[in-house]
């Protein structure tokens, strides 16, 4: 009698699982290959600090607990030596990807979907954060900073369970002085981006700003006559002849970049632009140094 | 053009309207889906030119909804200009022998009468004229709807008698038929009871007639059987124009023996068609059938009357019968078992019909002489033997002056020497002379001459030019055994032995039986006795001169009816239909040719509108075509349509579009390449569809058996005109010769070119051997067509041939038919490296190759076996490795004397 009951829940957990194995280790890999290349360019804290590598020997002095006189490195001479390592202090970076219907599209095979594109980013940067022993975690996501080996997995396994979204950060209790990395297409007006992230500068916290827009939002590359349909309940829009707005629609894109420009300006965040045709590693790297500053 | 529903083209009027509500709507808009859509909010374009459909896709439409209103308005082509009177309507069809060669025009006319009464409501009722295959006369239906009759015209046969029109107009006064209108379907030849007929026509409405125009039919009258030919008196309506006509001798199973071709002068109204046949064929032809249009009175059935050859004997001594040494014993006993023998005196003999008449040493004078003279002139066939009273008649020197007085005997075929020639005897050095071969002329041609057959007295003939080709058979030394001259119609043929024992040991042996039996089959046959033996119906002519199973009103007829029926008019009824009488062995043929009377034009009814059967032509609906180009086109709009709102813009649909263009561009240019891409083999195309098809389904039956036991691979066969296709990608060209062809100075050209350059030709006359006769006139068609053609000297093709080793060891090479000889090109030339580019033979291979499409044979071999058909295949395997690998195997034809030159 349970029989087919047990069998429906296995069932689906187990094509839950599935789905997200398949997906799961793809974005892994290329966000852990992503990282490779970008990790070579930067490097550590060089400071003396509380961590696990090795820094330098240093002379006993008086008031060093004895505990701390590194054996081997006394026995060559008649001093004694303290061994110290690099600090390495952990900061949280929170991070958050737009999950709107708006970023489930692209305009043709050749390109990846621009929430494809933006989960990428957002686990190459994780899997480089992690790497360097900062810890991170997800706006939306489940409460629970994480750090260390095998972060990465459970960062991409939540990602997929937060829910769609508006399209902006959902407010949530920020600690002070956090970083923030904002990833999405930004395409909703702009007095909601700037009420997002004035919330988030006056915690105070710093972050970063990171548009992905498709080659065919950043061209309008169609003609003829075409009824264009929103993602998001929009009304649709019948344009008799595209050609003619391409300059309008231009503008209109400038005005709405610049204004997400301005407004990063003033709360002290930094703005970055990527479109889906060009390689990931260049927003990454500058999403990098961007965090590095 | 009329309308059947005229009503509907005021949808027309809509037209405009719908112009005007397509012009205000736009082309819809192709449908993007977009996520930066608030940036397009308040964007608008300066110009809106595609708001507005294009004016040409606008025609389109309006064109298209044009044809859908005109096409339910049921237009229909070519109406007729209507049909007489209005309300029912009486339907008339002439449905006798006459209607038949132009049946399948009529039955058309009738079906578009129908489509009128259908389009106008009209009921109508049916008469036909011809007394029904039940012997009941003609009678007029009940008015009937259209659809209901028209059940009963697609069954309608004509039949093979005269139609009875005095019947006719008798039912139309007896019922006192009215109707709106009479349709007339008339054959146009005149028959008793038409004034009546016209008559009870006019009182029933007003009529329209339909006559065919000119009125072309022709009869046959029976055949006269002559010694070697069967004439045929052929009469038809006189006409402007000198015509042909060709007559065929058909064997019970439909083959075609004989054609002969005679011409009628313009204005006459008959012919004689004389058909030659062979005494060997005459047997074999069961009916003369007219070449053109079949109706039954084109058919003349032969009988076997016309076969019955009764042999009178006539002897001098009384016990001419006595057995062994009677003088008629041998003849008696020879010709028994086959012929009608009759014996008595010479009045009592010609009292009847006879065919031969045997005579044993009797020697002719006077009236008896004239007599038998007037019979053989009239073609009868005088068979004498000699004897001591003719050697002793032509001694003359003992005093038999009276008979002198009368002249030398006129009915021998030759003079004779005076006494006998005694061979052998006790005081003779020569020895009992054998016989000699016949001769091809002969008519014992064929027959073995036994070893043991000698001759030791017989008469002589005087030697003169006439001698040797009236020699039918000859004595080992040259002197003649059986002479024969023609005189008259008749012969008249003498053995120079006696017809017992006496003279040579001849009548003993099985040859003499043969002889004899030959002899009477070079007979005129006689029709046989009349007498009132109730023959019963055997089978029946139907309208279009086939034979089917008598109809239900068939009953017998005695023999004396029968022959008075045949010259009587009106002999051949529904009781009496034409067609064969009597028991299997002695079939008697009633045909309809000769008790028809002659020939004439009808007068139309009184107060007709006539109009040509001919001309007419049966009306055409077009609403359904109409209403598919209107799907077409809105189809056409569809895809348009799509083009327009950029649907057709993807780059898989264009990518496809343009691989379908590719594809159609590359299809001729692929199948021009073709014949050069594959091995195959090609046929000549006679133009006879029947000759092409055996060509086309042999030469596949042969591929397929080269593919499967050969490591040759062959591809279909193709069709070639040569002069026109490039004959240089084919090895192999089989040329069916047909006897109409006719020579091609272009085609000559290329076929030489083909075979200096080692092509093959495999010349089939299909007419050889076991087959003679199937072809008639492809051996003349031959000579005539090949007169250009490089044909080298020419040797008979044995087992020591190439051919006969390429692949199978064959010693003979049969097709459908065997036992003639196949040439090939002699040996000696080297050129071509000793491959013969030209083989000729009549055996119809492709006949045995052919298959059809469930893979059997369709053409049964002959003399027959499965065996022989294996053999053919072999033979065509054999010439295909020739054709292909040309004289590789010749070496084997060489093994012996290489062998030889090895051991030395």
């Amino acid at each position: 009698m349970s029989e087919p009951a047990r069998s429906g829940v296995f069932g689906g957990t187990a094509r839950r699982a599935e789905a997200l194995g398949a997906r799961l280790p793809p974005l892994l890999v290329a966000a852990q290959r992503v990282a490779t290349t970008v990790a070579q360019g930067v490097h550590g804290r060089r400071r003396v600090g509380q961590g696990d590598s090795f820094w330098q020997y240093r002379p006993f002095v008086a008031g060093d607990a004895r505990a701390r006189i590194d054996g081997r490195a006394s026995a060559k001479t008649d001093r004694a030596y303290v061994r110290e390592t690099e600090w390495e202090a952990a900061q949280t970076v929170f991070l958050w990807r737009d999950a709107s219907p708006s970023m489930d599209w692209r305009s043709g095979a050749a390109v990846p979907f621009k929430r494809e594109r933006a989960e990428l980013l957002l686990l190459a940067l994780a899997a480089l954060l992690l790497r360097g022993g900062e810890r991170v975690r997800l706006i939306g996501g489940p409460p629970r900073v994480r750090g260390g080996r095998g972060a990465l997995e459970n960062l991409a396994e939540s990602l997929a369970d937060i829910p769609a979204g508006t399209g902006m950060p959902p407010e949530v209790p920020l600690p002070r002085h956090a970083r923030i990395v904002l990833v999405g297409d930004f395409l909703s007006p702009l007095d909601s981006i700037r009420t997002a992230v004035g919330a988030m500068a006056a915690v105070p916290a710093q972050g970063h700003l990171l548009q992905v827009l498709d080659p065919a939002e950043a061209l309008l590359p169609f003609s003829g006559r075409v009824r264009f349909q929103g993602l998001e309940a929009e009304h649709d829009e019948v344009v008799p002849r595209v050609e003619g707005i391409r300059d309008g629609y231009e503008k209109a894109l400038a005005r709405q970049l610049s204004g997400i420009s301005a407004l990063c300006t003033a709360a002290g965040w930094s703005f970055g632009v990527h479109r889906t045709d060009h390689p990931p590693e260049a927003a990454l790297l500058g999403l990098f140094s961007a965090l590095s500053q | 053009m009329i309308f059947a529903t005229p009503w509907l083209l005021l949808a027309l009027a809509a037209l405009p309207l719908l112009w005007w509500l397509l012009r205000v709507t736009p082309p819809s808009a192709r449908v993007q889906r977009f996520p930066a859509i608030r940036l397009l909010e308040g964007l608008r374009a300066a110009e809106r030119t595609a708001s507005r459909t294009p004016w040409w896709l606008l025609a389109l439409r309006l064109l298209a909804a044009a044809l859908i209103v005109v096409g339910l308005a049921g237009p229909v082509l070519d109406a007729a200009g209507g049909l007489a009177g209005s309300g029912p309507l009486l339907l008339v069809v002439d449905d006798g022998w006459a209607a038949a060669p132009d049946w399948a025009a009529r039955t058309q006319v009738v079906q578009g009468v129908l489509d009128q009464l259908e389009r106008s409501g009209r009921p109508a009722s049916l008469l036909l004229t011809a007394r029904n295959e039940a012997d009941q006369a003609p009678r007029p239906t009940l008015p009937l709807p259209a659809a209901e009759l028209r059940t009963r015209v697609a069954a309608l046969r004509p039949k093979a008698w005269a139609p009875d029109r005095a019947a006719a107009a008798a039912a139309l006064q007896a019922d006192g038929v009215k109707a709106g209108g009479v349709t007339y379907i008339a054959d146009g030849l005149a028959a008793e009871g038409d004034v009546a007929f016209g008559q009870a026509l006019a009182a029933v409405g007003p009529v329209q007639e339909l006559r065919p125009d000119p009125v072309a039919i022709r009869v046959m009258r029976t055949p006269k059987p002559e010694a070697d030919r069967l004439v045929a008196h052929v009469s038809q309506l006189a006409q402007p124009a000198e015509l042909m006509l060709a007559v065929l001798a058909q064997t019970g199973d439909g083959r075609t023996l004989a054609r002969a071709e005679a011409v009628v002068p313009a204005g006459a109204t008959g012919a004689e068609v004389a058909v030659p046949l062979p005494p060997e064929l005459r047997n074999a032809i069961s009916r003369l059938v007219l070449e053109g249009p079949s109706s039954a009175a084109g058919v003349a059935l032969l009988d076997e009357g016309s076969r019955r050859r009764p042999v009178g004997m006539l002897a001098l001594e009384q016990g001419s019968d006595t057995p062994l040494i009677g003088e008629l014993f041998y003849v008696s006993r020879a010709l028994g078992p086959t012929s009608e023998l009759r014996s008595g005196t010479l009045e009592a003999l010609l009292a009847r019909d006879i065919s031969v008449i045997v005579l044993a040493d009797v020697p002719l004078e006077g009236e008896q002489a004239r007599t038998l003279a007037q019979w053989v002139d009239k073609g009868g066939l005088l068979l004498r033997f000699a004897g001591p009273r003719m050697a002793d008649e032509k001694g003359g020197d003992n005093g038999a002056d009276t008979k002198r007085a009368a002249g030398p005997d006129p009915l021998l075929p030759v003079k004779l020497l005076a006494g006998d020639r005694q061979l052998g005897g006790a005081l003779s050095w020569s020895q009992p002379q054998r016989l000699a071969r016949f001769g091809a002329a002969s008519p014992f041609a064929g027959l073995a001459v036994p070893d043991e057959v000698t001759v030791t007295r017989q008469v002589l003939a005087e030697p003169s030019a006439q001698t040797a080709s009236r020699t039918w058979a000859a004595l080992a030394d040259g002197t003649p055994l059986v002479t024969a001259a023609a005189r008259g119609a008749g012969r008249v043929v003498l053995f120079h032995v006696t017809a017992n024992a006496d003279w040579s040991n001849l009548p003993l042996s099985g040859l003499f039986v043969d002889m004899l039996r030959r002899l009477v089959d070079l007979s005129v046959g006689v029709a046989g006795a009349a007498d009132d033996t109730v023959l019963g119906p055997a089978e029946a002519l139907d309208g279009f001169g086939a034979l089917v199973p008598p109809p239900p009103a068939a009953t017998g007829i005695t023999a004396t009816e029968l022959a008075a029926a045949s010259a009587m008019k009106g002999g051949v009824s529904p009781r009496h239909p034409a067609g064969l009488y009597g028991p299997e062995s002695g079939r008697r043929a009633l045909n309809l040719g000769p008790s028809l009377p002659e020939l004439a034009v009808s007068a139309p009814v009184p107060g007709a509108v006539v109009a040509s059967l001919q001309g007419t032509v049966r009306e055409r609906a077009i609403g359904p075509l109409l209403l598919t180009a209107a799907l077409g086109l809105l189809a056409l709009d569809l895809v348009l349509s799509s083009w327009l709102r950029g649907l057709l813009r993807r780059p898989s649909l264009r990518a496809g579009a343009t691989a379908a263009a590719i594809l159609l561009l590359a299809t001729p240019a692929a199948a021009a390449d073709l014949p050069a891409l594959t091995t195959r083999l090609a046929y000549v195309v006679t133009g006879d569809a029947t000759v092409d098809g055996v060509s086309r389904s042999g030469l596949l039956g042969l591929s397929a058996y080269v593919n499967r036991r050969t490591a040759a691979s062959l591809s279909d066969p193709a069709a070639v005109v040569p002069g026109q296709d490039d004959l240089s990608f084919y090895p192999l060209l089989y040329w069916p010769i047909t006897a109409d062809a006719a020579p091609d100075p272009r085609a000559i050209a290329a076929l030489n070119d083909f075979t200096s350059r080692g092509g093959i030709i495999l010349i089939d006359t299909r007419s050889s051997g076991s087959g003679e006769g199937f072809a008639p006139g492809t051996d003349a068609a031959l000579r005539r067509i090949t007169a250009g053609l490089a044909v080298p000297p020419l040797t008979p093709l044995t087992g020591e041939h190439v051919l006969a080793r390429s692949f199978y060891l064959l010693q003979d090479f049969p097709g459908r038919f065997t036992g003639e000889t196949v040439w090939v090109q002699r040996d000696q030339d080297r050129s071509n490296d000793s491959v013969s580019p030209v083989i000729i033979g009549g055996n119809d291979w492709a006949g045995a190759w052919a298959v059809d499409g469930q893979g059997r044979n369709p053409y049964t071999t002959i003399p027959g076996g499965t065996r022989q058909r294996t053999l053919a295949y072999r033979f065509g395997v054999n010439l295909v490795m020739y054709a292909l690998t040309g004289n590789y195997k010749g070496d084997q034809v060489h093994v012996p004397a290489i062998l030889e030159r090895l051991g030395q």
